[in-house]
């Protein structure tokens, strides 16, 4: 199956998560409603999106770790003579791993979605827990950490001249979840945060 | 009994994401089996790339290209090869190049039987010298010094102030690399001059002077060529 189409299957669900997070999200919540009830309310709409943009986040970062495995047993995932090639990327041994330690960014990326899945879980459980509003905070501030190896890793891609897809989607994921726990923590502070409260 | 119920939510999803995350581990490790990336026996060799001077011109060079991603243990068809990191202002290197340059010619094919049939029947091997500039007093090299030292011409100086030309053997037929930055050297973390490496056709690093220094490149060519079942016929 062609590389790129798979990438839709990880594209369309962070669209939709990204849609339920903004005010774009109210009519598709109402329209859903009926089915489950709880998308009326914002902050549950809210929390739900940041949920599937973080675990698609988690999941584009172990089909990244995956496809960088499968270049170094000598195979081609999704070469191309265009700019976008993941595997010249991916397989640059130079740039495909960080150049401290040394561990795959698809390793990194699963452990950093991965402590955002649970910031996000957590707070979308408990909505109301003393700690809820300092995780959204843990969770802005890990996500905002991520853009400085964001600027790192797309500097690397400048360097080769070569865009990596998946990398690239899973570095959009990073900000719509930096978007998304700003603006829970937003929520939080206006009083937005009931589900008494206004639905809009 | 005092009970924090709201640890009861954390350690739910912890272990739930924990889990989904050693799911993704287990999958990975069923569905591939990684290779690193190195310079010792066994690893997949760094890339390789810089300009190449070929006798004719300089032209770019990339290690890719002479990799069979899809080659086994036991096909003779596909190509070898072994990479010298050198420098021209090497001593080691320049009284070495007469031997390394016989050795080539053999495993290129290029030396011939007196039918004209090459002298080496078994996989074919090409030869690379990566030539670099050693960080170490009168240790300046140049592209026109690497071709006066590949072609035994021009009035450049080689090792120890000795003329290019007048290193042993004859004029090499195998292309050497401009690594005179250390990009190469870097990549392939060569610590000194020479270092040979013995690459498979896949990719992977098959055998490493270092590694081996009883052992000269021809001895780890025949040794390897037998072990896979690769000498030719007698």
């Amino acid at each position: 199956m062609n590389e790129d189409l798979i990438l839709l299957l990880y594209i369309v669900p962070m669209l939709i998560g990204t849609l339920l997070m903004t005010s774009a999200g109210t009519s598709l919540g109402t329209a859903l409603s009926s089915r489950y009830p709880g998308l009326i309310h914002r902050r549950r709409r809210h929390m739900l999106g940041l949920n599937i943009v973080t675990l698609v986040g988690f999941a584009i970062s172990v089909h990244t770790l995956w496809i960088t495995n499968k270049i170094s047993e000598g195979g081609s995932v999704c070469s191309s003579a265009t700019v976008f090639s993941c595997d010249d990327v991916l397989g640059n041994a130079s740039y495909n791993v960080d150049p401290i330690f040394g561990v795959s960014w698809g390793l990194i990326g699963m452990f950093a979605f991965g402590t955002l899945l649970f910031l996000a879980n957590t707070v979308a459980k408990e909505p109301d827990a003393r700690w809820a509003e300092r995780y959204m905070k843990f969770g802005f501030y890990l996500t905002a950490g991520g853009l400085l190896v964001i600027g790192l890793l797309v500097s690397y891609e400048i360097e080769m001249e070569k865009i990596c897809q998946y990398c690239t989607t899973a570095h959009v994921a990073n900000v719509v979840a930096m978007f998304g726990f700003w603006q829970a923590g937003k929520m939080h502070e206006n009083g937005e945060w009931k589900d008494e409260e206004s639905s809009a | 009994m005092k009970q924090n119920t709201e640890a009861d939510v954390r350690t739910d999803t912890a272990v739930k994401i924990t889990a989904l995350f050693f799911i993704a581990i287990i999958f990975l490790a069923f569905t591939t089996d990684p290779i690193k990336t190195g310079t010792k026996e066994g690893e997949r060799a760094p890339p390789l790339e810089g300009m190449m001077y070929n006798g004719s011109g300089w032209t770019e060079f990339k290690m890719d290209n002479y990799i069979a991603d899809n080659w086994t243990v036991g096909d003779a068809n596909a190509e070898w090869l072994v990479i010298e990191f050198m420098d021209t202002d090497c001593g080691f290197c320049f009284d070495d190049a007469d031997e390394f340059g016989e050795i080539a010619d053999y495993f290129m094919k290029i030396s011939r039987e007196s039918d004209g049939t090459p002298a080496w029947n078994g996989p074919t091997v090409n030869f690379i010298a990566s030539a670099t500039q050693l960080d170490l007093p009168n240790h300046e090299t140049s592209r026109t010094e690497i071709i006066s030292f590949r072609d035994k011409n021009g009035d450049e100086e080689c090792a120890n102030g000795r003329p290019c030309q007048s290193r042993g053997g004859d004029a090499h037929n195998f292309i050497y690399l401009d690594d005179i930055d250390q990009d190469n050297m870097k990549e392939w973390k060569v610590p000194g001059t020479p270092s040979y490496f013995i690459v498979q056709p896949d990719g992977i690093v098959a055998w490493v002077h270092s590694e081996h220094p009883q052992e000269k490149v021809s001895d780890g060519l025949f040794r390897l060529f037998d072990e896979q079942g690769l000498m030719p016929n007698e």
